[in-house]
């Protein structure tokens, strides 16, 4: 998807919170991120069309994360350290925060999001040059099987197929 | 043919309207199918795309049409909800079964006489206190030749004589069994290892090329084998081994010249002539238009939601049908039933699984835990659920499948998911669901479609015969998979409901029952009704076989009224 594609629904500032939460989602370690993934890219695009209910939550839950990192740790949710991101996300969770009472759902909405953008059909907009599935050794979209693969890795290049360019093969 | 009459009208032209169409207007009548959706192409169902139909399906506009409305029980508000099994779309849900193609066992027909009256379930020390249970007026042997039927037109493969508790077939079944997977291969083992008896699951999936010869209907397409691709339950098929109607009946009643199709129309009446007699049906055409055709017979295919709602909104002002047409015995609604699978999980350090290989329903299955083929004694339950592997699963649609105590989220779980994704297997376990008079579904007073009907409304909750047996298959489960030497072994004991029957059901007294042993309304001689709705009782299999059997055998009865059609 090039630069021009990508639909934009949050602000800049959202954004940067949205990828901080989906960095602690699926970090980056030894292997890439969320973010690199393109996590984000698919929760906007989704966001921006078949998701456009939970844009308000969205807004709402960013401000709200804001909000309780400065009541706890007296910064904003940016300025935390890993551990301290980690701390507010586990308390929205477990719907910790009274002043948002949708903070358990707007938690685990995003995490199903980020989630989903790791993983899903490139066609989406995340998983680019399908590294979520590489990550699991997932080979992709393959029209099929030869061999069951009994107790063995699949050896395969993994496949993605854009079905709105290409049809249905 | 609008003006004119139609021999026969069928409300629902998917998996079981297909095979109907075809049956009838091959013999010669006139047959008009209504499908409230549109034919798809190729491209609307087969793209190996798990967001579109496991992550998403609302938004399918099979789907986001027709939603019910659902509580757990009386009292509670209803709130909206879209559901997958009732496909709208032409070919059904058919389209996208997994393909599990179990016939019922003999016993699974008659549970009042083996459960209620041999005292089984007193010995079992069961509490049946708000079940409603009856035998079905047929059996086994009714449907025997219509399995068969089944099984050799939409190609189903399976191996015969390997299921020590299943009911006498006169045929084996027309494709071998399919490839084995590491999933089947540990299951089968640990199940030989315990003791039960493995086999291999009947499945509506082509094994080899297909194509059905004499005796059996020549006239459908040849199919080609499963490639083993692993986008199947919910998706269509893209290389057509798939047992759907879309491909299969639906082309060659439409090649009769005797069956009108009407795609995108939508069924909203049915017609009462005079005394006990429909004239046809009122439907939209697409552009939202009224038109009315009339019918010497009406059949409804169309589910166990929609049968429901199409009987109640029938209703007339006064007189025989003022609860609903077909609805004297105020059961139209009644006794609805879902299946609450629980599945148990494993992860392997030491072996690898790849359970995103497909398909599904190629799988290992045991019965040694359905029906009453086990010593219910003291259990505090009555029945059972077959149990087997279960597969597929695109890593979108499995990063929940997490041992307990592994974290939803974070570095602890990526460094899971990236090892064991590959590594963890399910079984999956189908305990009955027993009929319940709290279960049922009417007519949302509030909620209303885009043509402006109200909504079926689904009251539903599992009752405590269920909630016990669904415990006790995961137990069974976590014990098989312990078995299987996955390193860790995990359960979900409460079921989810899925696969829906009831509401419109079977039986000889037409004081507690819709329709006759014909799937004929008690009160309406030209009305019939097919699917799992007619169900007395549901097994512990999915309906898909038996269905089609009764679709079948339905097509035969209607065949055989030969001064109905002068």
């Amino acid at each position: 998807m090039s630069e021009q594609e990508k639909p934009r629904v949050f602000t800049e500032h959202e954004r940067l919170i949205v990828c901080a939460i989906a960095e602690r989602i699926f970090p980056t370690t030894d292997s890439p991120g969320a973010v690199e993934i393109g996590a984000l890219d698919y929760v906007e695009t989704a966001l921006a069309g078949d998701y456009a209910a939970q844009a308000p939550l969205y807004r709402q839950g960013v401000r709200a994360v804001d909000r309780y990192a400065r009541a706890r740790f007296e910064k904003v949710f940016l300025r935390l350290t890993d551990a301290e991101k980690d701390a507010v996300l586990r308390d929205f969770e477990a719907g910790v925060p009274v002043f948002f009472k949708q903070a358990a759902e707007f938690f685990e909405t995003l995490r199903y999001h980020v989630l989903e953008g790791v993983f899903c059909e490139p066609q989406y907009g995340g998983n680019k040059d399908m590294i979520g599935w590489r990550l699991v050794n997932f080979p992709g979209q393959q029209f099929g099987y030869d061999d069951a693969y009994v107790n063995r890795r699949v050896d395969l290049k993994p496949v993605s197929v854009d079905y709105r360019k290409n049809g249905t093969k | 043919m609008a003006e004119s009459i139609a021999d026969v009208i069928v409300v629902g032209v998917g998996g079981l309207g297909g095979i109907l169409a075809k049956e009838l207007s091959s013999a010669g009548l006139k047959v008009v199918g209504f499908e409230r959706g549109p034919a798809p192409q190729k491209e609307d169902y087969a793209p190996r795309d798990s967001i579109r139909f496991l992550v998403r399906p609302e938004k399918l506009d099979w789907v986001r049409h027709e939603p019910t409305t659902t509580r757990r029980r009386t009292g509670e508000k209803a709130t909206l909800q879209y559901r997958t099994s009732p496909l709208n779309v032409l070919g059904g849900a058919l389209l996208h079964w997994t393909g599990q193609s179990s016939r019922y066992m003999p016993d699974d027909f008659k549970l009042y006489t083996h459960e209620i009256a041999s005292g089984n379930a007193e010995r079992a020390r069961a509490d049946l206190s708000g079940y409603d249970i009856i035998d079905w007026p047929i059996g086994y042997a009714d449907l025997e030749p219509y399995y068969e039927k089944f099984e050799w037109e939409f190609g189903v493969s399976g191996q015969a004589g390997t299921n020590p508790f299943a009911g006498p077939r006169k045929r084996g079944f027309p494709l071998p069994p399919l490839r084995h997977s590491a999933r089947m291969k540990l299951f089968a083992e640990a199940c030989q290892k315990l003791g039960y008896h493995p086999y291999d699951t009947a499945a509506g999936i082509a094994s080899a090329p297909y194509k059905p010869a004499a005796p059996f209907d020549d006239r459908i397409p040849e199919r080609p084998a499963c490639v083993y691709c692993g986008h199947c339950n919910f998706y269509g098929c893209h290389v057509h081994a798939k047992s759907a109607s879309l491909y299969i009946t639906i082309p060659v009643a439409l090649g009769t010249g005797n069956f009108e199709l009407k795609t995108n129309a939508k069924v909203f009446r049915l017609n009462i002539e005079s005394g006990d007699r429909l004239s046809g049906v009122s439907y939209f055409d697409p552009a939202g238009t009224v038109h009315e055709q009339k019918a010497r017979v009406v059949i409804l295919s169309a589910f166990v939601f929609e049968h429901a709602r199409l009987l109640l909104i029938s209703k007339t002002g006064k007189g025989r049908f003022a609860r609903g047409v077909a609805n004297s015995s105020g059961y139209v609604g009644r006794n609805i039933m879902a299946h609450g699978d629980v599945r148990a999980m494993g992860v392997f350090d030491d072996y690898i699984i790849n359970g995103f290989i497909g398909p599904g329903s190629a799988a290992i299955r045991i019965d040694d835990f359905n029906g009453n083929n086990f010593d219910h004694a003291g259990l505090g339950f009555i029945r059972g659920g077959t149990i087997g592997t279960s597969g597929e699963g695109t890593p979108v649609t499995r990063f929940d499948v997490l041992p307990p105590g592994v974290p939803t989220w974070g570095k602890e779980f990526k460094e899971f998911y990236t090892r064991y994704y590959t590594r963890t297997m399910d079984l999956n376990m189908q305990p009955e669901t027993l009929p319940h008079s709290a279960n049922r579904v009417d007519l949302d007073a509030r909620q209303r479609d885009r043509w402006g009907l109200p909504l079926p409304r689904v009251t539903f909750e599992f009752h405590q015969n269920e909630q016990r047996l669904q415990k006790f298959m995961a137990g069974v489960g976590e014990k098989i998979m312990r078995a299987t030497g996955a390193s860790r072994v995990w359960s979900e004991e409460k079921g989810r409901p899925n696969r829906w029957a009831g509401g419109t059901r079977m039986g000889a007294d037409p004081r507690t029952s819709v329709v006759n042993d014909q799937c004929q309304a008690h009160d309406i001689d030209n009305l019939f009704i097919v699917g799992s709705s007619v169900f007395p009782t549901m097994a512990g299999y999915p309906p898909t076989a038996t269905v089609a059997a009764l679709s079948y055998r339905l097509a035969d009865f209607i065949l055989a009224q030969k001064n109905w059609f002068k």
